[in-house]
């Protein structure tokens, strides 16, 4: 055998075991998660909400909500907010240096006055220019803060220092929550017994093309355009499966800035939200993990499989690809900041299992996919592949579109929040379409996170916000 | 699924031969689910047909006996359910018709209520749930114990009583439920021999369930020294709601708990059920307890502090921790006049004192 036959051999069947242990991972992942959410299922069929909704008892929740030149929507967005069902709540507003009328909207529409309010610096942060509170009783829950651009992790830390309550609730103010999303995502909290519940995490759906009157969801719609529509079956895929598995081997590493809760003594403990980095959600957890299992105290990250809580979506390409850049990039720097607890035993299934998971498995499988691509092209080129390959492309094609499609069931078996048959065949669709028109620009988009890392690139990467009202006006158009 | 970079990888060394048979097997697993998916709605599409039916049924016998305004007869029962008996059989409409029972149950109260739970018994529902309650599953156990409280089957209730301490945590929630609903404030019984811990989901539940009964004196000396501490959490919790003053020198033992929630508790419980003496207890109990502990305190002496603290509550003012200066400053202002004068004479070059004097002298403005 000479040598190019030899590296051409390693280099091959190195990427097949790759590819085979990723597909058992996968396989597993499917087993735990049919496992998690049925024991879930189970189990939230003896909650009566109501008994939570009413009770004193109920733990005490500060919600956190920045916000950077969202104009467009906030009124809207600090009215669903303040009209969640949970009695034990404060609603904090940051307005990080918007150079919109984001403030001004909010001092006139909720009647604000400026506070005499001592900030207690647990955390460093930017300077808070001033607190705001509201002079009708009506909006008591809620307080507004003012202060110098310092990106969303320094407003967060704001809040953070802001906040009285026991506990934290993260989200982006342009989402929408379910009435009773407050009180199934502080229920875990109010469960823990032998292990201390540090986080719970909610099921993300995408907003785009439903309807919203008043900051409320009035009625779920399938995304009309392609880039939502896809998102949807990749977060049905990401929060039904991948995380329910994760949660059942207590392995959960990312809790979605979107929308989290979190203990706030173990997140003041911690040093708060890290602002050196643009994945300060995943990081956040990472930490608070390791604290934990720093300290020895026995622990768990919980996660709700209940849609909870409705964002948009990027709808175009260009924002689509600035938003996989920076979680990329994000992953990227909550990998190297806890580079020690590697296949590090003292870590448990966090430093065993779940890091090196996402390592391998999340981290660096769009670069080892671009190199698996371009070495195919080379050995077409050189003649080693032969035509045969177009066979083996259908047979790879389907095990993505099958574990798509085993989502999609899984869906339609728990909440089936698309109960037309046209939206479930819509979704069916898509799972054969994002293998080529939706996969492979993520794919270059995480690659280009890797280069703007090494360029040393920490942009946030704005998304533009089209609001509700465009929301609405695009289920019009269509006429549904 | 990533399966573009699985098809990179694999073509490069998959021989012909295997790749049909992979073809073969994934084609087929699409095929499967998506022959199953189409199944399942089809399935689905053709019982929603029959549920119309039976949901037809049930509401109209849930009505008949919702609005039956007569005595009813315990030879006939409630009139028109002899059809009702025969589908009972039927294992799709029972568990259908139990549901919609129990949600109307829940919704009403009095003589309606009432003929719900004849009708219930009428209809001989209770065997099949006591059938369950032998079932080796968990969650038909605790659903069968559910149903049979919110059905009100209280001649059962020291059949559930032995499910209080069952190992299946969602099986004792519901007998725990169940006994409290039928016996009241004795049902709390199941506490002095519980080795499982109470998580404060279920203690929210049953102070609910206790809140709907009128209040009566409880003894909870003896639970204050169970060796499960969320018992003893829980026995304070009951103490603070129901305003134990008798037990008040019993709670301030509890400040010496070896558990640290039990000591909070505790804490938030003398802030509700004090004497003059309290203050002084808690005080001197300040400087063992961590920081959490020691806030406790402090929001417990704004509630129940008097001038007597204020030496205490002003050296706290110098103290570094921002949080204990702006809960001392709290309770200085509550604590009356004088501790409100000491607060707004107050003239340090603190910066953060003042800022926290300011914000205090705007609370008690607004």
């Amino acid at each position: 055998m000479n040598l190019q036959a030899t590296i051409f051999d390693v280099f091959t069947y190195a990427l097949l075991s790759y590819a085979v242990l990723l597909l058992t991972i996968y396989i597993l992942i499917g087993f735990f998660s049919i496992a998690e959410t049925r024991a879930y299922v189970r189990k939230n069929s003896f909650t009566d909400y109501r008994v939570l909704a009413s009770s004193p008892e109920a733990p005490s929740v500060s919600i956190l909500a920045p916000a950077f030149n969202e104009g467009a929507t906030i009124i809207d967005n600090v009215r669903s907010l303040l009209s969640l069902n949970y009695i034990n709540l404060e609603v904090i507003v940051i307005n990080d240096g918007s150079t919109d009328d984001t403030l001004a909207k909010l001092i006139s529409a909720y009647d604000l006055y400026e506070l005499d309010f001592f900030v207690n610096p647990q955390i460093i942060t930017q300077q808070v220019k001033v607190v705001y509170k509201s002079h009708n009783p009506v909006y008591k829950k809620l307080i507004v803060v003012d202060k110098y651009k310092g990106g969303k992790a320094d407003s967060l830390n704001v809040g953070i220092n802001i906040s009285k309550n026991d506990y934290l609730v993260s989200i982006d103010v342009d989402c929408v929550l379910e009435q009773d999303a407050l009180l199934k995502l502080c229920k875990p909290f109010l469960e823990q017994t032998a292990k201390r519940v540090i986080a719970t995490g909610g099921v993300l759906r995408i907003v785009n093309s439903c309807d919203i009157e008043g900051g409320r969801l009035v009625k779920i719609n399938l995304p009309e355009e392609f880039l939502p529509r896809v998102q949807t079956l990749e977060y049905i895929r990401a929060f039904l499966l991948s995380r329910m598995a994760w949660t059942r081997l207590n392995g959960l590493l990312l809790i979605s800035g979107a929308f989290g809760a979190f203990d706030k003594d173990i997140v003041i403990s911690c040093g708060g939200y890290n602002n050196e980095t643009v994945g300060e959600d995943m990081e956040l957890v990472v930490r608070m993990r390791r604290y934990m299992e720093e300290k020895k105290e026995p622990y768990k990250v919980a996660f709700i499989p209940d849609p909870l809580c409705w964002t948009e979506a990027p709808a175009t390409y260009k924002n689509l690809g600035r938003q996989r850049n920076r979680w990329t990039r994000g992953t990227i720097e909550t990998l190297y900041t806890h580079r020690k607890m590697f296949f590090n035993p003292k870590y448990h299934v966090l430093g065993m299992v779940s890091y090196p998971y996402w390592l391998f498995f999340e981290y660096l499988a769009p670069i080892i996919e671009t190199i698996g691509f371009l070495a195919f092209l080379l050995f077409c080129f050189i003649g080693v592949v032969t035509w045969s390959c177009f066979f083996i492309m259908m047979s790879i094609f389907s095990v993505g579109v099958l574990y798509s499609i085993f989502a999609i069931l899984m869906e339609v078996l728990t909440y089936n929040q698309y109960k037309q048959k046209k939206d479930v065949l819509r979704l069916l669709l898509v799972a054969m379409a994002e293998p080529i028109f939706f996969h492979p620009f993520v794919v270059a988009s995480a690659i280009k996170g890797n280069f703007d890392i090494l360029r040393k690139r920490k942009s946030w990467g704005e998304m533009t916000r089209r609001g509700f009202t465009h929301l609405r006006k695009t289920k019009n158009k269509y006429g549904n | 699924m990533t399966s573009s970079q699985l098809f990179v990888l694999a073509s490069l060394v998959v021989s012909l031969h295997t790749l049909g048979l992979i073809i073969l097997i994934f084609t087929n697993m699409i095929l499967l689910i998506l022959a199953f998916m189409l199944f399942f709605m089809l399935w689905k599409g053709t019982h929603e047909k029959n549920y119309d039916r039976y949901r037809l049924i049930s509401g109209l016998l849930i009505r008949r006996a919702v609005f039956y305004d007569d005595q009813i007869d315990p030879e006939t029962g409630i009139p028109g359910t002899k059809k009702a008996k025969r589908l009972m059989i039927n294992k799709i409409f029972r568990k259908l018709f139990t549901e919609e029972l129990i949600s109307a149950k829940k919704n009403i109260a009095g003589m309606a209520a009432e003929n719900l739970k004849y009708l219930y018994h009428q209809l001989k529902l209770e065997s099949f749930a006591l059938k369950k309650l032998n079932r080796r599953r968990w969650h038909t156990k605790a659903k069968a114990i559910q149903e049979l409280t919110l059905m009100d089957m209280r001649e059962l209730k020291d059949d559930l009583f032995v499910y209080t301490n069952n190992k299946n945590e969602y099986v004792r929630m519901e007998a725990q439920v169940a006994v409290v609903q039928f016996n009241g404030f004795e049902g709390l019984r199941f506490l002095d021999s519980i080795t499982y811990a109470i998580s404060e989901w279920q203690q929210i539940k049953l102070l609910h369930k206790l809140s709907n009964l009128p209040p009566v004196h409880i003894d909870i000396s003896g639970w204050l020294k169970s060796s499960n501490t969320s018992v003893v959490v829980f026995a304070l919790k009951l103490a603070r709601n129901y305003h134990g003053f008798e037990m008040h020198d019993v709670i301030l033992t509890c400040l010496d708990h070896a558990n640290p929630q039990v000591r909070l508790q505790a804490i938030h419980c003398l802030g509700e059920i004090y004497n003059d003496q309290t203050s002084i207890h808690l005080i001197s109990r300040f400087w063992r307890e961590d920081l959490r502990h020691q806030l406790a305190i402090i929001r417990a002496l704004q509630n129940i502090g008097s001038e007597k603290d204020n030496i205490f509550l002003s050296t706290l003012l110098g103290n570094d921790d921002y949080d204990l200066k702006l809960n001392a400053a709290r309770a200085l202002a509550s604590s009356g006049l004088k501790g409100l004068a000491l607060l707004v004479e107050y003239n340090d070059s603190d910066l953060v004192l003042n800022d926290i004097i300011t914000q205090v002298k705007g609370e008690l403005a607004a």
